[in-house]
């Protein structure tokens, strides 16, 4: 075997040129705009952008949910396209809202989700992911007595259930608390570990991709901006950020003067000051302006936001709040119906 | 194949017999029909019994209700798939290797035997109001199999009008556009020998004009017609095909 077939063979998901556009030529949408990525098998990969930035889209694209504009892309080693069948035989899907058919319990859940894999032996797996998810005993309980908690984990009981090379999550923690969330997070380190599977996961929270994906693609207005691991992409940014709060104003040039100092942005009484190293500059810093006069200092070390915030001049999350609420209440909605 | 729509169909039986709501809606439905349209005409029906064959209305309404039955029957499998993409289970389904058109089998065969559960409800209602059947058990099965044949059709029929549709209010105006020209140009609650010419054209093709007639043949003694069996096999197949095909090509699913 050639090491290029090696290579071939170790791609999860593997996108070239992708376009995505909704509507007709003229008046459409693009919502994948020439995306390409590589996603070797066995990463957990964050998709990482705001809302509307086509994150959806693609794993609607890569699940054969939507059919391709133009553009070539493979799941698994098989073409979205020609080959959707095999794809899906081989993918998991956790959904945004939690669907899940509220009139069946967890086993029945299951047993649908065996019949839709064409899985004859279904049953022996079926037991040991509900234990590993602790829902074995509620498994006769129908799902609509479930906490938010337990119907998201019995979603992603179902995408394991066929034994996937890939599964997609699509914003998996969207509008959960903060201790779901965290469950959450050790529930997908858990999964990838335990059963050695490929996780492409959306996310808009800054944290998340930061404390569960290997690496990260960002996303934005239908383009792959930057990937690579959350180290590589941060040290890309290459500085530190001092905001600073003043009781009155200060003279710009004698904060600039400081030795470290690579750029200061004034905003009033506030201060963006961009430095080499934080630890280096602060106590010159503090030399500099009097005590009395500060109101509020704090560092803001390189983070997928900063990187973010410098391929894009945006802060990721900025926009559009509003989106946000509406997919949470309509989360809610199918939740609850 | 087979495991999925195994899997969807059980799915959607499953789901009509656990909703004692909906198998409460399903029976009442053709009940009323029976117990007030039946019983307020009944009066004036049976001073007519040389135009209705009987004296007894309601022995000449029930097949006509249980076919107009196996129509709305029909809505209820595009109501669930639209319900379904609604919730977005339709995607559920569509990220593993089913077909779409294994998705619209088994919606209209799973609607087909939601409306199994109105006969036997229909036939003891029907009893009750009078009504005595001298039937043996071909002519029970054959009564089964073509009332089957009409609801497999109608539902496919629903099912290939909504296929592209998400929206809730679709299988109502579709129903309402398709089931009162159906139901009233046919014969199943009056003879269509009163009719004027082109009310009549509607009702020599109507597929519920030949389930309910073939229905009262039999209630009233006249045997099973092979030839109405047939023409309903062959609607029931050709909504069939034209459901598969139109479902592969045009199911949305959101």
């Amino acid at each position: 075997m050639t090491t290029d077939a090696l290579a071939v063979t170790s791609v999860a998901i593997d996108v070239r040129n992708l376009s995505k556009r909704y509507g007709s030529a003229e008046r459409g949408v693009l919502a994948l705009d020439r995306v390409s990525l590589r996603i070797p098998a066995g990463t957990v990969f964050g998709l990482l952008g705001p809302n509307g930035a086509g994150k959806t889209t693609l794993i609607k694209v890569l699940t054969g949910i939507s059919d391709i504009t133009s553009g070539e892309a493979s799941v698994a080693g098989f073409d979205v396209r020609r080959e959707s069948l095999k794809v899906r035989a081989r993918i998991g899907w956790v959904a945004a809202e939690v669907i899940l058919d509220d009139d069946f319990s967890a086993w029945e859940n299951l047993w649908l989700q065996a019949k839709l894999q064409d899985l004859s032996d279904w049953r022996e797996r079926a037991r040991e992911i509900l234990r590993y998810f602790s829902l074995d005993d509620r498994r006769d309980d129908k799902v609509s007595t479930y906490s938010t908690g337990m119907r998201k984990k019995l979603e992603i009981a179902l995408a394991l259930l066929h034994q996937p090379a890939v599964i997609f999550m699509d914003e998996p923690t969207i509008g959960l608390d903060v201790a779901t969330r965290r469950m959450l997070w050790d529930i997908v380190t858990g999964v990838h570990k335990e059963f050695g599977v490929t996780v492409l996961l959306t996310t808009h929270y800054i944290e998340e991709a930061d404390a569960l994906c290997e690496r990260v693609g960002i996303i934005d207005q239908g383009r792959v901006i930057a990937e690579g691991t959350p180290d590589e992409l941060k040290a890309r940014v290459r500085a530190d950020l001092i905001l600073l709060e003043t009781r009155n104003g200060l003279d710009p040039k004698r904060i600039a003067a400081l030795a470290g100092v690579e750029e200061v942005r004034p905003q009033g009484n506030e201060w963006t000051i961009r430095v080499s190293s934080a630890e280096a500059v602060l106590p010159k810093l503090l030399q500099a302006v009097p005590p009395e006069e500060v109101r509020r200092i704090s560092v803001e070390k390189p983070s997928l936001e900063t990187v973010f915030l410098d391929l894009t001049g945006r802060r990721l999350g900025q926009d559009e709040p509003m989106r946000d609420v509406r997919k949470f209440y309509m989360q809610m909605r199918r939740a609850r119906r | 194949m087979r495991s999925q729509f195994a899997g969807l169909y059980l799915r959607e039986v499953l789901r009509t017999f656990r909703n004692p709501f909906v198998m409460l809606m399903t029976v009442v439905q053709p009940f009323m029909w029976l117990a007030f349209f039946g019983s307020g005409f009944s009066k004036y029906a049976s001073q007519l019994a040389a135009v209705y064959g009987t004296s007894n209305y309601i022995e000449f309404l029930l097949p006509g209700v249980l076919s107009t039955s196996m129509l709305s029957i029909g809505m209820f499998g595009s109501m669930s798939t639209i319900q379904d993409k609604r919730f977005g289970f339709m995607k559920r389904i569509l990220i593993t290797p089913t077909s779409k058109q294994v998705i619209f089998l088994s919606k209209a065969f799973g609607a087909a035997t939601r409306g199994l559960i109105q006969i036997p409800v229909m036939v003891a209602a029907a009893i009750v109001f009078g009504v005595s059947f001298h039937l043996s058990a071909l002519d029970w099965a054959v009564w089964v199999l073509v009332l089957m044949f009409a609801a497999v059709g109608f539902a496919s029929m629903f099912l290939a009008i909504t296929s592209s549709s998400t929206d809730w209010q679709t299988p109502g105006v579709v129903s309402n556009f398709i089931t009162m020209p159906l139901m009233f140009a046919s014969a199943a609650l009056y003879p269509s020998s009163g009719f004027p010419g082109w009310m009549q054209a509607i009702s020599e093709f109507n597929p519920i004009s030949y389930t309910a007639s073939f229905g009262r043949d039999l209630v009233l003694g006249k045997g099973i017609d092979w030839l109405y069996t047939g023409y309903l096999a062959i609607f029931a197949f050709a909504m069939v095909a034209i459901g598969y095909f139109v479902s592969a090509r045009w199911l949305k699913v959101e």
